[in-house]
């Protein structure tokens, strides 16, 4: 018999091994299958209907207007996200900490919602819309539309990644760069930004991800309109619709793997700076 | 001069944080500003920075104004007490940073941050980055990238408070030494005394906001002038007397007052006697300075000495002020110190070697609602803190069941601007007025008005009888012009005399000394001769005093009288002390004057005067 303490407080082999199962039963239907699933049904035609999938002028279209319009996303939100962080962190305002419920408020609203207030602002019969329309300013149904809807739904991300890094951060290796000499501007860039890259990078990641897969506020603005503003996840459902199931498969794998890629990077770099931190 | 502060204040939330401090500093000086955590001297510090923006006064450095100037405009360099090392840069990286921003060539940089590496001891080190470095390596990389940049003056707040002893030593040791070297003028805050003597040219001692005194750390040690000075900076026994023709008095101790220092007649007088000089002597000695006999309490190992804790028999009309003694314990404690290598003995005769005599503290008033309703007299304390320039402490007392900071906060918002201090206690008021007056000084206590029911409660009554402070009783009056003097059974005694012709000197005020007599014959030739005795003593308090003899039925009615007739602004008796001499079924003479003078109404126990 091994004693606890040399398993390192784990139950070791002698033990039942009936809690694993259990949670692996739960786990399997729930989580794993479903992903297995994707992956069998989009190689089902064999690689070449695949591939023919995925070469479909609307599929690629789809697929690049997802990742120009999520790094367009993560790119404005990196500097708004980082930009409000620093603000709420650094300043003392009246309504300061209202401001920080409201702009966290994203993750709380159901997306369809979201997609509903922004035409009921800037759609023909919106608030601005009503005004901006008959100019010939029309973000709804556009691709600009899409970037407005994916930067309000992801805006919580990046601020969340960073202001707590911030928030951490003494306030003490500012002051020392502004005795040293060093501008505003100056510390900001040399100071505070290096000791925010790990809160960068993962933010950066999961605005990618979300703005990635976002179906609810994009289906709302976009109009779905194929070749225009259609990005993957809207093509992919309405292909699964219209009952062309292969297509929407095909693509489907693609944007699963993709995800599958920036959560590996993540791990592994939380996994990084957790060592490191040690 | 390379700094020079002058009337520097802060303020938070309308409180002064820092309060008009100035200072000057010479070049090459390393000025230690010393001060408890909280008392603002490192906001001092962040001001001359530039960290901190200042609400009043000035600050030059090198000769120029720099009060608007940003921080990063004022050469200055900072060295806080958390490091603040850049973690992404190495160390020599680090020291560069101030060379970099201002364009100076990398091979520049380079051979300055070798240099100062190993001006500061860690040649070689440079690539390492700072989770690589210890603390104190830390602090050196802090101290050598404040230099590098060649700054005017140097600002280090705690810089060794985060290090372990050893390393702290070391790294002070060092530090002093580069500061001579590069003979650069430094202001370094500190809460530690010993590191303040270790490495200062001089120190500022700060306390609430305030500098209250300045000077080379023997000077500050040996001839403190502030009571907080002298208990900061070392230890030693703080005596509280009176001064009576020109002398301070400790119960039988007589101490010549040193000529310069101003001391009114009556006032407080207190000493400080650092334990090497007290001498303990075997008992066979009998010299005028001596304390008395007192018994080892207390007895510490330390290295090549032992300090020692004396007690010795209560000196009348003294108060212990340093060590503290807690409520309840008889007799004055005097700390000493002795050869390690000598046994211990368990009795000895204490005299003194030297002393020193404070300056004149400020009389401070304590201001406490003896009732549960929590409402300090504030109003009453005012005029008289106003007439005797005195402080005002408002201590509240919470019940034990109820958290106690809504009471701080309510008081705080409400006497903001009259008291000095609020202080907290928590249990029953009388009690804990009575322990607060006993474990701190005050020259009076003021509970104000008090109706005839609670003024009889047990609680009231423990307090009047256990007092070791005057209690002043009753709504103030804006101006006190007469003042009366009796006791509770009709004749002045020692203490009401000394009290009352006291405060009636600071105030200004005009003194009759009363005795109630029962018959209308002459009164006994001792009674005069006693009334006489009062006059004099009044006289040297520079008081204008007359005797009067009235004649009644009982004391009671003859000062119930003399006070209405004469419209007195205060009426002081004394109090009985611990004996009561109540009659079973009335009650005490002190109460019922409590209840009918309708004026202020001093009582002053005792040993008080």
């Amino acid at each position: 018999m091994t004693s606890p303490g040399a398993m390192g407080g784990r139950v070791g082999r002698g033990s039942s091994r009936l809690p694993v199962s259990v949670l692996l039963l739960v786990l399997l239907p729930l989580l794993l299958m479903p992903l297995a699933a994707v992956f069998v049904f989009a190689l089902k035609g064999g690689p070449s209907a695949f591939w023919d999938a995925i070469r479909s002028p609307e599929a690629q279209f789809a697929l690049r207007f997802s990742l120009l319009i999520a790094f367009a996303t993560t790119a404005v939100n990196a500097v708004l996200g980082t930009f409000t962080a620093y603000v709420l962190s650094k300043h003392r305002f009246p309504g300061d900490r209202a401001l920080g419920v409201v702009v966290n408020l994203p993750v709380a609203i159901p997306t369809v919602v979201v997609g509903t207030s922004l035409l009921l602002l800037w759609g023909p019969i919106g608030l601005l819309g009503k005004v901006l329309v008959p100019l010939g300013l029309q973000p709804m149904f556009r691709p600009f539309g899409v970037l407005l809807a994916h930067l309000f739904v992801t805006f919580p991300y990046m601020l969340g990644a960073v202001k707590p890094v911030l928030d951490e951060l003494e306030t003490t290796y500012e002051e020392a760069a502004y005795t040293i000499g060093a501008s505003r501007w100056t510390t900001f860039r040399l100071v505070l930004l290096p000791a925010l890259r790990g809160g960068l990078i993962t933010g950066a990641l999961l605005t990618f991800a979300h703005s990635l897969g976002e179906f609810g506020a994009t289906v709302m603005v976009s109009g779905n309109l194929r070749l225009k503003t259609q990005t993957a996840p809207l093509y992919i459902f309405a292909q699964f619709e219209a009952g062309d199931i292969a297509h929407a498969n095909a693509l489907a794998a693609v944007l699963a793997l993709l995800s599958f890629a920036i959560f590996f990077f993540l791990f592994q770099y939380a996994g990084g700076t957790a060592r490191r931190a040690r | 001069m390379s700094i020079v502060l002058e009337g520097l204040t802060k303020r938070f939330e309308g409180r002064a944080v820092v309060e008009s401090v100035s200072l000057e500093i010479a070049d090459g000086e390393l000025f230690v500003l010393l001060g408890a955590s909280g008392s603002g001297k490192s906001t001092v510090l962040r001001m001359i920075a530039g960290l901190t923006s200042s609400d009043g006064g000035k600050i030059e450095l090198m000769g120029q104004d720099v009060t608007n100037l940003e921080p990063q405009r004022r050469g200055v360099g900072f060295v806080f007490q958390n490091y603040s090392i850049f973690q992404h840069m190495t160390a020599a990286k680090n020291i560069a940073f101030g060379l970099r921003i201002r364009g100076v060539s990398r091979r520049h940089r380079q051979q300055k941050s070798e240099e100062l590496l190993d001006l500061v001891g860690l040649g070689g080190l440079g690539e390492r980055y700072a989770r690589e470095l210890s603390g104190g390596q830390q602090q050196r990389v802090a101290l050598a990238r404040a230099l590098a940049y060649e700054p005017k003056v140097l600002l280090l707040d705690e810089p060794f408070g985060a290090l372990d002893v050893k390393i702290r030593t070391q790294l002070r040791r060092s530090f002093r030494e580069i500061q001579q070297r590069l003979r650069l003028t430094t202001v370094l805050v500190t809460h530690d005394q010993e590191e303040a003597f270790e490495i200062a040219d001089r120190i500022g001692v700060v306390e609430r906001g305030r500098l209250i005194e300045v000077g080379k750390p023997e000077e500050l040690y040996r001839a403190p002038g502030s009571l907080y000075a002298a208990t900061f900076l070392g230890a030693g026994t703080v005596l509280q007397g009176r001064t009576r023709e020109g002398r301070a008095e400790f119960g039988p101790l007589s101490l010549e007052l040193p000529a310069g220092q101003q001391h009114e007649e009556g006032s407080p007088v207190r000493i400080l006697i650092r334990p090497e000089q007290v001498e303990l002597g075997d008992g066979a000695s009998g010299e005028h300075r001596a304390l008395g006999v007192g018994r080892v309490i207390e007895s510490s190992f330390a290295g090549s000495l032992r300090r020692l804790r004396i007690r010795i028999p209560r000196l009348p009309r003294t108060r212990q002020i340093s060590p503290p003694v807690p409520y309840g314990e008889e007799g004055q404690i005097v700390e000493a110190v002795m050869p390690a290598s000598e046994a211990v003995p368990e009795e000895a005769r204490i005299t003194l070697k030297g002393w020193r005599v404070l300056e004149q503290p400020r009389p401070s008033l304590l201001v406490a609602d003896p009732l549960p309703r929590q409402r300090p007299p504030v109003e009453a304390a005012r005029p008289l803190a106003a007439g005797l320039n005195a402080s005002i402490v408002v201590l509240g007392v919470s019940e034990a069941d109820k958290p106690p900071d809504p009471l701080r906060e309510r008081l705080k918002t409400e006497f903001e601007n009259d008291a000095d201090e609020i202080r907290m206690r928590v249990g029953e008021p009388a009690e804990q007025i009575r322990n607060e007056q006993a474990e701190s000084f005050y020259d009076l206590v003021v509970l104000g008005p008090i109706g005839p029911k609670a003024i009889r409660s047990r609680t009231v009554r423990g307090l009047l009888r256990e007092a070791s402070t005057p209690l002043l009783f009753g709504e103030s009056r804006e101006h006190f012009g007469k003042v009366l003097i009796c006791t509770a059974v009709g004749e002045p005694g020692k203490s009401d005399v000394r009290v009352g012709g006291w405060l009636a000197g600071r105030l200004g005020a005009k003194v009759t000394l009363l005795h109630v007599s029962r018959d209308a014959s002459e009164p006994p030739r001792w009674i005069r001769a006693h009334l006489d005795q009062g006059v004099a003593t009044l006289s040297a308090f520079d008081v204008q005093a007359e005797a009067a003899v009235r004649q009644a039925a009982s004391p009671l009615e003859g000062i119930l009288m003399e006070a209405r007739k004469g419209d007195y602004d205060l009426v002081v008796i004394g109090s009985h002390g611990p004996r009561t001499r109540s009659v079973i079924g009335r009650d005490d003479v002190t109460i019922q004057i409590l209840d009918n003078a309708k004026r202020p109404v001093l009582v002053v126990p005792e040993d008080s005067g």
